[in-house]
Protein backbone atom coordinates (compact mmCIF):
# COMPACT_ATOMS: atom_id res chain seq x y z
CA UNK A 1 0.00 0.00 0.00
CA UNK A 2 1.18 3.68 -0.80
CA UNK A 3 0.28 4.83 2.24
CA UNK A 4 0.99 3.65 5.71
CA UNK A 5 -0.04 4.70 9.19
CA UNK A 6 0.94 4.35 13.03
CA UNK A 7 -1.31 4.56 15.86
CA UNK A 8 1.37 4.72 18.11
CA UNK A 9 3.65 7.78 16.33
CA UNK A 10 2.80 11.06 18.27
CA UNK A 11 2.09 12.89 15.08
CA UNK A 12 -2.37 12.98 14.38
CA UNK A 13 -2.92 10.37 11.42
CA UNK A 14 -3.90 13.34 9.38
CA UNK A 15 -0.28 14.49 9.31
CA UNK A 16 0.86 11.25 9.12
CA UNK A 17 -1.17 10.96 5.80
CA UNK A 18 -0.14 14.49 4.44
CA UNK A 19 3.79 13.53 5.76
CA UNK A 20 3.31 10.07 3.57
CA UNK A 21 2.44 12.02 0.48
CA UNK A 22 5.39 14.21 0.56
CA UNK A 23 7.57 11.31 1.37
CA UNK A 24 6.15 9.93 -2.15
CA UNK A 25 6.63 12.67 -3.91
CA UNK A 26 10.56 12.88 -2.60
CA UNK A 27 11.13 9.27 -3.28
CA UNK A 28 9.04 9.60 -6.80
CA UNK A 29 6.47 6.75 -6.30
CA UNK A 30 3.78 9.50 -7.09
CA UNK A 31 4.20 12.34 -9.70
CA UNK A 32 2.17 14.60 -11.81
CA UNK A 33 -1.17 13.76 -12.73
CA UNK A 34 -1.16 10.38 -10.41
CA UNK A 35 -4.87 10.16 -8.71
CA UNK A 36 -4.57 9.59 -4.73
CA UNK A 37 -6.94 7.25 -3.41
CA UNK A 38 -10.45 7.83 -3.05
CA UNK A 39 -11.53 9.07 0.81
CA UNK A 40 -14.02 6.38 0.59
CA UNK A 41 -10.85 3.50 0.14
CA UNK A 42 -7.98 5.00 1.98
CA UNK A 43 -10.51 5.20 4.64
CA UNK A 44 -11.76 1.36 4.50
CA UNK A 45 -7.97 0.56 3.80
CA UNK A 46 -6.37 2.18 7.15
CA UNK A 47 -9.61 1.62 9.11
CA UNK A 48 -10.04 5.61 9.64
CA UNK A 49 -12.73 8.53 9.59
CA UNK A 50 -13.24 9.49 6.21
CA UNK A 51 -13.30 12.74 7.32
CA UNK A 52 -9.36 12.44 8.84
CA UNK A 53 -8.69 11.73 5.46
CA UNK A 54 -10.70 14.41 3.81
CA UNK A 55 -8.49 16.48 6.27
CA UNK A 56 -4.84 15.21 5.25
CA UNK A 57 -6.52 16.25 0.93
CA UNK A 58 -7.81 19.59 2.12
CA UNK A 59 -4.61 20.33 3.75
CA UNK A 60 -2.34 18.97 0.61
CA UNK A 61 -4.97 20.33 -1.77
CA UNK A 62 -4.34 24.03 0.57
CA UNK A 63 -0.38 23.46 -0.37
CA UNK A 64 -0.99 23.21 -3.70
CA UNK A 65 0.30 19.76 -3.57
CA UNK A 66 -2.98 18.12 -5.43
CA UNK A 67 -6.09 19.36 -7.00
CA UNK A 68 -9.52 17.68 -6.48
CA UNK A 69 -11.30 17.39 -10.06
CA UNK A 70 -15.12 17.33 -9.96
CA UNK A 71 -16.16 13.76 -10.42
CA UNK A 72 -12.85 12.07 -11.17
CA UNK A 73 -10.96 11.99 -7.80
CA UNK A 74 -8.14 13.90 -6.42
CA UNK A 75 -4.49 14.28 -8.61
CA UNK A 76 -0.86 15.54 -7.62
CA UNK A 77 -0.68 18.69 -9.18
CA UNK A 78 3.17 19.76 -8.06
CA UNK A 79 5.81 16.93 -7.78
CA UNK A 80 8.88 19.09 -8.04
CA UNK A 81 10.84 18.26 -5.14
CA UNK A 82 13.23 21.20 -4.38
CA UNK A 83 16.21 21.36 -2.14
CA UNK A 84 13.37 22.86 0.65
CA UNK A 85 11.56 20.34 0.78
CA UNK A 86 14.25 17.61 1.19
CA UNK A 87 15.66 19.66 3.85
CA UNK A 88 12.36 20.06 5.88
CA UNK A 89 11.79 16.12 5.71
CA UNK A 90 15.11 15.56 6.90
CA UNK A 91 14.43 17.71 10.04
CA UNK A 92 11.05 15.58 10.67
CA UNK A 93 13.21 12.55 10.78
CA UNK A 94 16.15 14.50 12.70
CA UNK A 95 13.42 15.79 15.25
CA UNK A 96 12.24 11.90 15.77
CA UNK A 97 15.53 10.41 15.92
CA UNK A 98 16.56 13.00 18.72
CA UNK A 99 12.94 12.69 20.75
CA UNK A 100 13.92 8.75 20.64
CA UNK A 101 17.56 9.71 21.73
CA UNK A 102 16.28 12.18 24.34
CA UNK A 103 14.15 9.13 25.78
CA UNK A 104 17.57 6.90 26.28
CA UNK A 105 19.37 9.40 27.79
CA UNK A 106 21.44 10.42 24.63
CA UNK A 107 22.65 13.14 23.34
CA UNK A 108 22.29 15.11 20.28
CA UNK A 109 25.99 14.58 19.42
CA UNK A 110 26.30 11.13 20.55
CA UNK A 111 23.32 10.34 18.05
CA UNK A 112 25.37 12.46 15.23
CA UNK A 113 28.63 10.20 16.08
CA UNK A 114 26.22 6.91 15.96
CA UNK A 115 24.68 8.24 12.24
CA UNK A 116 28.00 8.50 11.14
CA UNK A 117 29.67 5.38 11.96
CA UNK A 118 26.49 3.19 11.27
CA UNK A 119 26.81 5.05 7.42
CA UNK A 120 29.81 4.25 6.84
CA UNK A 121 30.50 1.18 8.56
CA UNK A 122 33.93 0.71 7.28
CA UNK A 123 35.81 3.87 8.19
CA UNK A 124 35.79 3.92 11.29
CA UNK B 1 -2.09 26.41 30.83
CA UNK B 2 -2.92 23.26 32.98
CA UNK B 3 -6.45 23.43 33.62
CA UNK B 4 -9.78 21.56 34.35
CA UNK B 5 -11.14 19.23 31.11
CA UNK B 6 -13.36 20.43 28.56
CA UNK B 7 -16.78 19.12 28.58
CA UNK B 8 -18.58 21.77 26.26
CA UNK B 9 -18.02 21.48 22.67
CA UNK B 10 -19.28 24.78 21.86
CA UNK B 11 -19.41 24.01 18.39
CA UNK B 12 -22.14 24.35 15.26
CA UNK B 13 -25.14 22.34 15.27
CA UNK B 14 -25.42 18.96 17.65
CA UNK B 15 -26.87 16.47 16.14
CA UNK B 16 -27.90 15.04 19.18
CA UNK B 17 -28.22 17.36 22.85
CA UNK B 18 -29.42 17.16 26.71
CA UNK B 19 -29.54 19.60 28.79
CA UNK B 20 -29.47 18.98 32.83
CA UNK B 21 -30.50 15.98 32.18
CA UNK B 22 -31.15 13.96 35.10
CA UNK B 23 -32.04 10.27 36.13
CA UNK B 24 -32.61 9.05 39.62
CA UNK B 25 -33.42 5.22 40.10
CA UNK B 26 -34.63 5.18 43.88
CA UNK B 27 -31.87 6.06 45.75
CA UNK B 28 -29.52 5.77 42.93
CA UNK B 29 -28.87 9.00 40.55
CA UNK B 30 -27.72 7.42 37.25
CA UNK B 31 -27.67 10.62 35.44
CA UNK B 32 -26.39 13.96 37.09
CA UNK B 33 -27.26 17.29 35.06
CA UNK B 34 -26.01 15.97 32.00
CA UNK B 35 -25.04 17.94 29.23
CA UNK B 36 -23.66 15.69 25.81
CA UNK B 37 -22.89 17.55 23.02
CA UNK B 38 -22.90 15.35 19.84
CA UNK B 39 -21.92 17.43 17.07
CA UNK B 40 -23.48 16.58 13.43
CA UNK B 41 -21.70 14.77 11.53
CA UNK B 42 -19.43 13.39 14.67
CA UNK B 43 -18.25 9.98 15.44
CA UNK B 44 -19.10 10.10 19.17
CA UNK B 45 -17.57 7.75 21.89
CA UNK B 46 -19.34 7.61 24.66
CA UNK B 47 -17.07 5.43 27.11
CA UNK B 48 -17.30 4.98 31.06
CA UNK B 49 -17.11 2.25 33.56
CA UNK B 50 -20.37 -0.13 34.07
CA UNK B 51 -23.25 1.61 35.71
CA UNK B 52 -21.45 5.17 34.38
CA UNK B 53 -24.64 6.24 32.93
CA UNK B 54 -24.50 5.34 29.03
CA UNK B 55 -27.23 3.11 28.44
CA UNK B 56 -29.49 5.05 30.06
CA UNK B 57 -28.85 7.94 28.29
CA UNK B 58 -29.34 6.34 25.33
CA UNK B 59 -32.71 4.87 26.14
CA UNK B 60 -33.79 8.41 27.24
CA UNK B 61 -32.82 9.31 24.14
CA UNK B 62 -34.88 7.16 22.43
CA UNK B 63 -37.65 7.69 24.99
CA UNK B 64 -37.42 3.62 26.14
CA UNK B 65 -37.07 5.53 29.62
CA UNK B 66 -38.44 8.36 31.21
CA UNK B 67 -35.53 11.30 32.73
CA UNK B 68 -36.03 12.21 36.08
CA UNK B 69 -35.57 16.01 34.93
CA UNK B 70 -34.33 18.14 32.24
CA UNK B 71 -34.68 17.33 28.37
CA UNK B 72 -32.90 15.83 25.57
CA UNK B 73 -33.13 16.58 21.91
CA UNK B 74 -32.29 14.11 18.77
CA UNK B 75 -31.79 16.42 15.47
CA UNK B 76 -34.16 18.67 17.27
CA UNK B 77 -37.04 17.01 18.42
CA UNK B 78 -37.68 16.12 21.84
CA UNK B 79 -38.01 11.95 22.70
CA UNK B 80 -40.44 12.50 25.06
CA UNK B 81 -43.16 14.48 22.56
CA UNK B 82 -42.26 12.94 19.21
CA UNK B 83 -41.17 9.53 19.79
CA UNK B 84 -41.68 7.59 16.76
CA UNK B 85 -40.05 10.53 14.83
CA UNK B 86 -36.62 10.11 16.71
CA UNK B 87 -37.03 6.10 16.59
CA UNK B 88 -37.85 6.79 12.49
CA UNK B 89 -34.45 9.25 12.07
CA UNK B 90 -32.35 6.75 14.53
CA UNK B 91 -30.70 3.09 13.70
CA UNK B 92 -30.66 1.50 16.92
CA UNK B 93 -28.13 -1.44 18.09
CA UNK B 94 -29.58 -1.99 21.65
CA UNK B 95 -27.11 -3.78 24.00
CA UNK B 96 -29.52 -6.62 25.09
CA UNK B 97 -30.94 -8.64 22.94
CA UNK B 98 -34.33 -9.74 23.10
CA UNK B 99 -35.94 -10.74 20.27
CA UNK B 100 -39.87 -11.53 21.81
CA UNK B 101 -40.60 -13.20 18.87
CA UNK B 102 -37.94 -16.22 18.31
CA UNK B 103 -40.07 -18.49 16.00
CA UNK B 104 -39.82 -15.37 13.61
CA UNK B 105 -37.02 -15.67 11.10
CA UNK B 106 -34.56 -13.59 10.03
CA UNK B 107 -35.90 -12.69 6.46
CA UNK B 108 -39.30 -12.26 7.56
CA UNK B 109 -38.06 -9.69 10.63
CA UNK B 110 -36.05 -7.35 7.23
CA UNK B 111 -39.68 -7.78 5.59
CA UNK B 112 -40.88 -5.95 8.56
CA UNK B 113 -38.01 -3.64 9.13
CA UNK B 114 -38.60 -2.67 5.35
CA UNK B 115 -42.39 -1.52 5.36
CA UNK B 116 -41.65 0.44 8.42
CA UNK B 117 -39.17 2.45 7.12
CA UNK B 118 -39.84 4.57 4.03
CA UNK B 119 -36.02 4.82 3.57
CA UNK B 120 -35.34 1.19 3.39
CA UNK B 121 -32.63 0.07 1.27
CA UNK B 122 -33.45 -3.49 -0.21
CA UNK B 123 -29.57 -3.90 -1.97
CA UNK B 124 -28.00 -2.82 1.02
CA UNK B 125 -29.85 -4.87 3.28
CA UNK B 126 -29.22 -7.46 1.29
CA UNK B 127 -25.49 -7.03 0.54
CA UNK B 128 -24.67 -6.07 4.76
CA UNK B 129 -26.34 -9.66 5.55
CA UNK B 130 -23.46 -11.17 3.04
CA UNK B 131 -20.94 -9.31 4.60
CA UNK B 132 -22.08 -10.20 8.10
CA UNK B 133 -22.36 -13.81 6.81
CA UNK B 134 -25.82 -14.25 7.92
CA UNK B 135 -28.73 -16.01 6.38
CA UNK B 136 -32.34 -15.06 5.63
CA UNK B 137 -34.15 -18.30 6.95
CA UNK B 138 -32.69 -18.78 10.51
CA UNK B 139 -34.93 -18.35 13.39
CA UNK B 140 -34.23 -15.75 15.84
CA UNK B 141 -33.87 -17.85 18.78
CA UNK B 142 -31.28 -19.92 16.99
CA UNK B 143 -28.87 -16.89 16.55
CA UNK B 144 -25.84 -16.76 18.57
CA UNK B 145 -25.13 -13.71 20.40
CA UNK B 146 -22.44 -12.59 17.55
CA UNK B 147 -25.18 -13.16 14.74
CA UNK B 148 -28.05 -11.36 16.55
CA UNK B 149 -25.16 -8.67 16.98
CA UNK B 150 -25.35 -8.62 12.93
CA UNK B 151 -28.60 -8.79 12.79
CA UNK B 152 -29.26 -5.56 14.61
CA UNK B 153 -26.25 -3.62 12.93
CA UNK B 154 -27.62 -4.45 9.15
CA UNK B 155 -31.35 -3.41 10.12
CA UNK B 156 -30.07 -0.27 11.93
CA UNK B 157 -28.08 1.18 8.64
CA UNK B 158 -30.28 -0.09 5.92
CA UNK B 159 -32.48 2.78 5.95
CA UNK B 160 -29.76 4.87 6.40
CA UNK B 161 -30.72 6.77 9.23
CA UNK B 162 -29.18 10.17 9.62
CA UNK B 163 -28.48 9.08 13.41
CA UNK B 164 -26.72 6.11 14.52
CA UNK B 165 -27.02 5.34 18.38
CA UNK B 166 -25.06 1.72 19.10
CA UNK B 167 -24.58 0.52 22.38
CA UNK B 168 -21.57 -2.20 21.96
CA UNK B 169 -21.94 -2.90 18.91
CA UNK B 170 -18.79 -5.41 18.42
CA UNK B 171 -19.88 -7.15 21.49
CA UNK B 172 -19.64 -11.07 21.10
CA UNK B 173 -18.43 -10.54 17.77
CA UNK B 174 -14.84 -12.76 16.80
CA UNK B 175 -11.80 -10.16 15.48
CA UNK B 176 -12.41 -10.79 12.25
CA UNK B 177 -16.05 -9.94 12.24
CA UNK B 178 -14.68 -6.94 14.16
CA UNK B 179 -12.73 -5.44 11.62
CA UNK B 180 -15.85 -6.27 8.76
CA UNK B 181 -17.81 -3.87 11.39
CA UNK B 182 -15.63 -1.70 11.29
CA UNK B 183 -14.91 -1.44 7.88
CA UNK B 184 -18.99 -1.57 7.50
CA UNK B 185 -18.79 1.58 9.41
CA UNK B 186 -16.07 3.57 7.67
CA UNK B 187 -17.91 2.96 4.13
CA UNK B 188 -21.37 3.90 5.52
CA UNK B 189 -20.23 7.13 7.17
CA UNK B 190 -18.17 7.79 3.63
CA UNK B 191 -21.27 7.07 1.54
CA UNK B 192 -23.67 9.51 3.32
CA UNK B 193 -23.28 11.65 6.06
CA UNK B 194 -24.18 10.33 9.36
CA UNK B 195 -23.95 11.03 13.02
CA UNK B 196 -22.53 8.17 15.25
CA UNK B 197 -22.90 8.21 18.84
CA UNK B 198 -20.86 4.83 19.98
CA UNK B 199 -21.30 3.27 23.49
CA UNK B 200 -17.74 0.75 23.96
CA UNK B 201 -15.72 -0.63 26.45
CA UNK B 202 -13.61 -1.95 23.53
CA UNK B 203 -12.13 1.80 23.04
CA UNK B 204 -8.75 0.75 21.07
CA UNK B 205 -11.22 -0.89 18.19
CA UNK B 206 -12.61 2.85 17.08
CA UNK B 207 -9.22 4.46 18.11
CA UNK B 208 -9.04 5.95 14.38
CA UNK B 209 -12.74 5.89 13.58
CA UNK B 210 -13.76 8.22 16.03
CA UNK B 211 -13.39 11.99 16.29
CA UNK B 212 -15.70 13.03 19.56
CA UNK B 213 -14.97 10.93 23.20
CA UNK B 214 -17.35 11.86 25.97
CA UNK B 215 -16.14 10.36 29.61
CA UNK B 216 -18.92 9.08 31.80
CA UNK B 217 -17.83 8.72 35.47
CA UNK B 218 -20.89 7.81 37.93
CA UNK B 219 -23.40 9.72 35.87
CA UNK B 220 -21.46 13.05 35.50
CA UNK B 221 -19.36 13.83 32.17
CA UNK B 222 -15.53 13.85 32.91
CA UNK B 223 -14.76 15.26 29.64
CA UNK B 224 -16.06 16.00 26.32
CA UNK B 225 -13.72 16.95 23.51
CA UNK B 226 -12.47 16.02 20.17
CA UNK B 227 -9.97 13.35 19.85
CA UNK B 228 -7.56 15.67 18.21
CA UNK B 229 -7.64 18.06 20.91
CA UNK B 230 -7.23 14.93 23.60
CA UNK B 231 -4.48 13.67 21.87
CA UNK B 232 -2.83 17.25 21.73
CA UNK B 233 -3.54 18.31 25.68
CA UNK B 234 -3.46 14.86 27.41
CA UNK B 235 0.18 13.87 27.46
CA UNK B 236 2.53 11.38 29.46
CA UNK B 237 5.66 13.86 31.24
CA UNK B 238 8.81 11.88 31.67
CA UNK B 239 11.72 13.76 33.87
CA UNK B 240 14.61 13.54 35.85
CA UNK B 241 14.21 15.35 39.54
CA UNK B 242 17.50 15.82 41.80
CA UNK B 243 17.18 14.78 45.11
CA UNK B 244 14.53 16.07 47.71
CA UNK B 245 12.21 17.52 44.85
CA UNK B 246 10.02 19.93 45.82
CA UNK B 247 7.44 19.98 43.12
CA UNK B 248 5.40 17.22 43.95
CA UNK B 249 2.34 18.87 44.48
CA UNK B 250 2.73 20.91 41.08
CA UNK B 251 -0.82 21.18 38.23
CA UNK B 252 -3.12 19.85 40.97
CA UNK B 253 -6.35 18.28 39.35
CA UNK B 254 -4.85 18.77 35.87
CA UNK B 255 -2.52 15.78 36.72
CA UNK B 256 -4.44 12.65 36.56
CA UNK B 257 -1.56 10.56 37.22
CA UNK B 258 1.30 11.05 39.05
CA UNK B 259 3.71 8.21 39.46
CA UNK B 260 6.99 10.13 41.55
CA UNK B 261 10.49 8.16 42.67
CA UNK B 262 13.23 9.52 44.44
CA UNK B 263 14.99 10.44 40.69
CA UNK B 264 12.40 10.55 37.99
CA UNK B 265 8.82 11.17 37.30
CA UNK B 266 6.10 10.07 35.02
CA UNK B 267 3.06 11.97 35.19
CA UNK B 268 -0.06 12.40 33.01
CA UNK B 269 -1.20 15.90 33.10
CA UNK B 270 -3.75 17.77 30.71
CA UNK B 271 -3.25 20.97 29.64
CA UNK B 272 -1.11 23.14 27.01
CA UNK B 273 2.34 21.10 26.84
CA UNK B 274 4.88 24.30 26.48
CA UNK B 275 3.67 25.61 29.40
CA UNK B 276 3.76 22.03 31.38
CA UNK B 277 7.25 21.73 30.18
CA UNK B 278 8.18 25.35 31.28
CA UNK B 279 6.47 24.46 34.84
CA UNK B 280 8.38 21.65 34.88
CA UNK B 281 11.33 22.79 34.32
CA UNK B 282 11.29 26.12 36.28
CA UNK B 283 10.63 23.11 38.94
CA UNK B 284 14.02 21.60 38.51
CA UNK B 285 12.80 18.68 36.30
CA UNK B 286 14.57 17.87 32.92
CA UNK B 287 11.71 16.93 30.88
CA UNK B 288 12.80 14.04 28.64
CA UNK B 289 9.55 13.00 27.12
CA UNK B 290 5.86 14.38 26.33
CA UNK B 291 4.13 11.75 24.84
CA UNK B 292 0.55 11.73 23.88
CA UNK B 293 -1.37 8.36 25.19
CA UNK B 294 -3.48 6.15 23.38
CA UNK B 295 -6.86 6.17 23.37
CA UNK B 296 -7.33 3.44 25.76
CA UNK B 297 -4.64 4.63 27.87
CA UNK B 298 -6.21 8.07 27.81
CA UNK B 299 -9.51 6.94 28.97
CA UNK B 300 -7.73 4.98 31.92
CA UNK B 301 -6.18 7.60 33.13
CA UNK B 302 -9.18 10.15 32.60
CA UNK B 303 -11.15 7.51 34.87
CA UNK B 304 -9.26 6.22 37.67
CA UNK B 305 -6.70 9.15 38.59
CA UNK B 306 -4.06 8.43 41.16
CA UNK B 307 -1.00 9.27 42.73
CA UNK B 308 1.87 6.79 43.41
CA UNK B 309 4.84 8.36 44.96
CA UNK B 310 7.75 6.03 45.38
CA UNK B 311 10.00 7.15 47.53
CA UNK B 312 12.67 4.10 47.18
CA UNK B 313 14.75 4.52 50.03
CA UNK B 314 12.15 4.98 52.43
CA UNK B 315 9.63 1.97 51.23
CA UNK B 316 13.18 0.16 52.27
CA UNK B 317 13.23 1.32 55.32
CA UNK B 318 9.48 0.69 55.80
CA UNK B 319 9.70 -2.85 54.95
CA UNK B 320 12.60 -3.91 56.84
CA UNK B 321 11.08 -1.86 60.13
CA UNK B 322 7.29 -4.34 59.15
CA UNK B 323 9.17 -7.35 58.74
CA UNK B 324 11.29 -6.80 62.13
CA UNK B 325 7.49 -6.13 63.68
CA UNK B 326 5.21 -8.77 62.66
CA UNK B 327 8.63 -11.21 63.76
CA UNK B 328 8.92 -9.36 67.26
CA UNK B 329 4.77 -10.35 67.32
CA UNK B 330 5.06 -14.01 67.07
Amino acid sequence: MLIAIDPNDSRPIYVQIVDEVRRALVLGTLAVDDPLPSVRQLAGDLRINPNTVSQAYRELEREGVVEVRRGQGTFIVKASVNGAQRRSLARDVAARALRDAHRNGLSADDLIQAIRSVSSPHTK
Amino acid sequence: MPGPLPTDLSAGELAIATHDLSKQYKTVAALTGLALQVPEGAVYLLVGPNGAGKSTTIKILLDLIEPTSGTARVLGLDPRAQPALVRANVGYVPEQLDWGYAWMRTGRLLEHHAKYFPSWDRDYAARLFRTFDLRLDQKLGTLSKGQGRRVHLAMALAHRPPVLILDEPTDGLDPVMRDETTGVLIDHIADAPTTVLLCTHHVSEFDQFADHIGVLRNGELRAQLPLLELRRGLRRYRADIPADWGGASLFGAAALRKTTTHRDLDWTVWGDESAITAELAVAGAVVRDAVPLSLSDATLALLSPKEVIVRAAARTADDTHLLHSTEASK
